[in-house]
């Protein structure tokens, strides 16, 4: 059998990807997600003095913190199988990225494993995030400058 | 690329050790034991590996009724780097040892040199075989385990288990080695790294080919071909592979996977199991005793192996795979 | 977890049964702060608290016009400034802002309170971490 020929029989077995049943749980578990990141949002601003531009902190915080704790006890790999990037995308999801490493590389002690691979699948997403904000600060800038929109 | 084994060493006793997870495996009833803690309560996943290589060597010795003085040889091999946990077992085992590596043939290709060495007057016995720890070899080629990335439908799911077994002279009672392939590394192009069945179908195909043509031997000579980790749409793969090159629909029923069957139809487990340790667990516990067991008279084992590392493929090269066969008879 | 969904849920249900503009304090110009209030089609909800020469308008923007949330507070503070040159008004579109000034209406606070607190209200929403 040629190549192509196996290409071909190969693209006829394997089951095409889910594209609409995974958008759809995607949207689903991660909108679950970002209602729970603004009922923690709510509760601090309702209970401690933050203001909506401030309880953004603590918010990113706690729901790292939720991340966390399903990480260390594996469930939040089952949430991530069944939702895909809809438990990838928000800040859960880097929270996750992170811990797993960090349990991951503890048996290789804490400066060289823990610490030396704690960004290891973040990192790209630290690295790019900020490559990103700067280019639209850049092209918001040069928005505001020539007077097409304000701050 | 047949060898004839005109002494037909046998496979005299195996030993099969598996992880928590593999409690949901069809073939539990075959193992030797099915431990529960998957780091064999050691400090490291790696340990844990390690340890599971030897208890199922001494599984073998102390079921083949000998001592480790009396090994010659030990080979095998694993999946991590520098196949650690194979070499450091062999250093607890203090036998003389060649580590092999085929990926997730290497059970199959550990029986061939041991093999070899029997018939080659060099050996008694030798003790083959190959292990996988889902979570040192997951960490090794893919994320962190408790990174929480989706699985497409076609992954498969590397299995914690050791499988070894005893290759010795020839014994009337003990399934015997009658000959081997040793298969090419083939390439078709496939670079899915979740979807390996793919990739390691035509290697499969390959080597199964040649043994028969060879041999001059028909499907239906044989009881049963099984073949190691190709997963559930691997072995569809495979199945139309040979439906092309003329072969019956019907024959192929003999045709099984280890890896499809492994964790039944469980779902979670995506396209079935996978790693060097499944084809091992498979073929030193199941296939071994129900050949001795009579159920059948001429099995084919072909284990197949992704020969791929996590830099060679995130620098974009496609996947070669290999398959290695043996052909074992029961009087 | 349940608990802040809890209140939002109260809250959510609380704000919609209540009147969309509430006056507490000084009652002299009701009418009037209404009607400008109602001018801005963005302004869902609003609460002014009036205190001697100080005044809080604390607003809720309607869901898809809060992109221009620091626009429309601008516009609004302008618009009040114009129009009560003599008082210290103090226009704020947080919710914080917002919830704290129904608080204040809810719990009666006396007038002697009332400064303070509308001073606190500035300063916390113009902390910025």
């Amino acid at each position: 059998m040629e190549k192509e020929q196996y290409q071909q029989l190969e693209q006829n077995i394997t089951p095409p990807t889910p594209y609409l049943k995974n958008a759809v749980k995607a949207f689903v578990v991660g909108g679950l997600i970002c209602t729970i990141g603004q009922a923690v949002s709510l509760f601090y601003i309702v209970f401690f003095n933050f203001t909506e531009a401030t309880a953004g902190n603590p918010t990113v915080a706690t729901m790292v913190f939720f991340a966390m704790i399903l990480t260390g006890f594996g469930l939040y790999k089952r949430i991530g199988q069944f939702a895909g990037a809809g438990s990838a995308v928000p800040v859960t999801g880097f929270g996750n990225a992170v811990i797993s490493a960090a349990i991951e590389h503890r048996s290789e002690g804490l400066v060289l494993g823990v610490g030396g691979n704690l960004f290891k699948l973040a990192g790209s997403v630290v690295l790019f995030g900020v490559v990103s904000a700067f280019f639209v600060a850049l092209i918001k800038y040069i928005l505001v400058t020539i007077g097409v929109v304000s701050w | 690329m047949v060898i004839i084994f005109p002494s037909k060493p046998s496979l005299l006793a195996g030993g099969v050790v598996a992880g928590p997870l593999e409690d949901r495996s069809t073939f539990k009833q075959y193992f030797d034991t099915v431990y529960d803690d998957e780091r064999w309560q050691m400090d490291t996943n790696e340990q844990g590996h390690r340890k599971m290589v030897e208890e199922a060597c001494e599984f073998v010795m102390k079921k083949g009724g000998i001592t480790t003085a009396e090994v010659d040889y030990l080979l095998g091999g694993d999946l991590v780097n520098q196949m650690t946990p194979t070499n450091f077992a062999a250093r607890e085992l203090a036998i003389p040892f060649i580590g092999l590596f085929s990926a997730c043939a290497t059970s199959v290709s550990a029986v061939i040199v041991a093999s070899l060495l029997t018939e080659l007057g060099a050996a008694n016995y030798s003790i083959a075989g190959a292990s996988s720890q889902h979570n040192a070899i997951e960490r090794q080629f893919r994320y962190p385990i408790n990174y929480g990335a989706q699985k497409p439908q076609t992954a498969q799911w590397t299995v914690t288990a050791a499988g070894y077994a005893l290759v010795g002279k020839h014994r009337e009672d003990a399934p015997s080695i009658e000959a081997a392939t040793i298969g090419k590394v083939i390439d078709y192009g496939m670079d899915d790294p979740f979807h390996m069945g793919a990739a390691m179908a035509p290697a499969a195909f390959q080597t199964i080919k040649s043994h028969l043509d060879e041999r001059k031997q028909e499907i239906y000579h044989y009881d049963l071909i099984l073949t190691g980790d190709l997963g559930q749409l691997g072995l569809k793969l495979l199945k139309g592979m040979l439906v092309e090159s003329g072969i019956k629909n019907e024959e192929l029923t003999l045709l099984r996977d280890a890896g499809a069957e492994f964790y039944g139809q469980d779902e979670s487990f995506q396209s079935g199991a996978s790693g060097a340790g499944c084809s091992a667990a498979v073929f030193f516990s199941y296939v071994m005793q129900e050949l001795r067991a009579g159920t059948y008279k001429r099995v084919l084992l072909v284990a197949t192996g992704a020969l791929l590392s996590p830099l060679s493929f995130q620098q974009k090269e496609t996947i070669p795979c290999t398959a290695h066969a043996i052909e074992i008879t029961m009087k | 977890m349940m608990l802040p969904l809890f209140v939002c849920m109260t809250l959510l249900i609380g704000c919609t049964e209540k009147e969309k503009f509430i006056v507490y304090g000084s009652p002299q110009n009701e009418a009037e702060l209404e009607s400008v209030l109602k001018e801005e089609k963005s302004v869902e909800k609003s609460t002014v608290i009036q205190y001697d020469d100080k005044m809080l308008v604390a607003v809720q923007i309607k869901p898809l016009k809060k992109w221009n949330t620091t626009k429309i507070e601008k516009k609004l503070q302008k618009k009040f400034d114009e129009k009560y040159p003599s008082k210290e008004v103090f226009v704020s579109a947080d919710y914080k802002i917002f919830y704290e000034a129904n608080k204040i209406k809810k719990d009666q606070l006396e007038d002697n309170k009332l400064s303070k607190k509308i001073t606190e209200l500035q300063k916390l929403a113009k902390e910025e971490t």
